[in-house]
């Protein structure tokens, strides 16, 4: 889920901070700049991990502070392809379930990704499989009964398997200004985004496949 | 800016944890020693208008990144909190003898399996790869989990107190609700050499 990035910057100390080591300040003004942010083709940001290289701390003309040169690795997190992993469903709408980490929310199970077959319950407004059916067409599956189905409500726990990942790099327009009061920025794509998918035996809501599931593990061997 | 190594390692779970847990406990050790300091300023009448040499700013991203991850991490339905250092050398080192990838290891010791079906979701033809060995591979995991004892950081209690006066916290003073914690939680956390280097440092930039 995470791995070391190796990054090289330029950063500026504020002569306020030349009482702290420069390595804690340097570390600070890093992570004020990266932390909990996404960097292209990299992954979401988490913390530094420690600085490899940083040069002498050199004054430009015209301001006070110490510019450094620094190589530092960084806990980024990207999950690779075919990764599992643990997380909460946040919502679901007909073509797609969204599962949350916490700390990153952008992480879709579209309708083709789910266990066949399986059908969107405008009621409960929630997807549910139903396990060893033959239906196909999603009015023969809401013709069955409720107690059958295996619902995935919003805040269970499920087993995602990675699909693919994409990075969006929207750049922002010129500030748009409305009788001189800035308008507020609309919503953006997530800049970074990953396809997940629940559709082999094993995933899926966790508590399918726990001790007690053991009637679906033996079902599904079998196909 | 420029990225060298887009992917130079690969981190477990747990060592991320350990990550954020320990830079966690020392920001929330400088931050009792900056609202002591300044406590002992007011009491003293130093006028402390001018922002303190030694302090450092935290932002709000770097805070809800860290509180974020560090709830996913310890989550109970996560094995992370109930894993060990020691336990995870062993289990690499058990894991070593089978046949996987460094990527089918990495999502073992991340997930934990216990289960045959776990199991079949991380490793790829675990029939034909593994086969008998699937029991093994199950059993010494759970060895590793169950040698842990659970990790004894308590991460509640100071978030709910930080997490209003961290925005600001260089330059304001601190709300009133604060201090009855701030003493009490010098029982919980161990900042015995944050404390006495920082506050010896303090007495020498007060010149």
């Amino acid at each position: 889920m995470f791995n070391l990035a190796i990054l090289k910057d330029t950063v500026a100390i504020h002569p306020s901070n030349f009482g702290v080591p420069p390595e804690q300040a340097l570390i600070v003004e890093l992570n004020k700049k990266y932390a909990n942010r996404i960097l292209h083709d990299v992954g979401l940001c988490v913390s530094v991990f420690d600085l490899s290289e940083v040069g002498e701390g050199k004054v430009r003309y015209g301001d006070g502070y110490l510019w450094y040169k620094t190589v530092f690795r960084m806990v980024v997190f990207r999950p690779f392809t075919s990764e599992v992993l643990l997380g909460k469903v946040k919502s679901s709408d007909e073509s797609s379930i969204r599962v949350s980490l916490g700390f990153f929310d952008d992480i879709y199970i579209p309708a083709i990704y789910l266990p066949q077959p399986s059908c969107f319950d405008p009621n409960e407004r929630a997807h549910f499989w139903m396990p060893e059916s033959e239906l196909t067409k999603p009015h023969e599956l809401l013709d069955t009964p409720t107690v059958g189905r295996m619902y995935i409500d919003m805040g269970e726990v499920v087993r995602i398997r990675v699909e693919a990942d994409e990075f969006y790099d929207d750049e922002p327009g010129p500030p748009k200004a409305l009788e001189g009061v800035a308008v507020a920025k609309e919503a953006r794509r997530a800049p970074y985004s990953i396809i997940a998918s629940i559709a082999e035996q094993g995933l899926g809501s966790v508590s399918w496949w726990n001790g007690a599931g053991a009637e679906e593990e033996d079902a599904m061997e079998e196909s | 800016m420029e990225v060298i190594n887009p992917r130079s390692a690969l981190l477990s779970n747990f060592e991320v944890l350990e990550l954020l847990r320990d830079l966690e406990n020392e920001h929330l050790a400088r931050t009792k020693t900056a609202i002591r300091i300044k406590k002992e300023e007011e009491a003293s009448g130093i006028s402390s208008a001018a922002r303190h040499p030694a302090t450092i700013e935290i932002t709000e991203n770097v805070r809800t990144v860290q509180v974020e991850a560090i709830q996913y991490l310890a989550a109970e339905y996560q094995p992370t909190s109930s894993q060990t250092s020691t336990g995870i050398t062993q289990l690499v080192k058990d894991l070593s003898s089978y046949d996987l990838t460094k990527a089918e290891k990495l999502q073992i010791v991340n997930l934990a399996p216990t289960q045959p079906v776990e199991l079949y979701v991380i490793v790829e033809e675990l029939e034909d790869r593994l086969g008998d060995a699937m029991e093994s591979v199950l059993s010494t995991v759970s060895a590793s989990l169950s040698a842990a004892s659970s990790q004894p950081v308590n991460t509640s209690s100071p978030l709910r107190l930080t997490s209003d006066t961290m925005a600001d916290l260089s330059l304001q003073y601190p709300s009133e609700d604060f201090d009855d914690g701030a003493i009490v939680d010098d029982m919980i956390f161990d900042d015995e050499g944050q404390g006495v280097g920082v506050e010896g440092d303090l007495d020498k930039e007060e010149d």
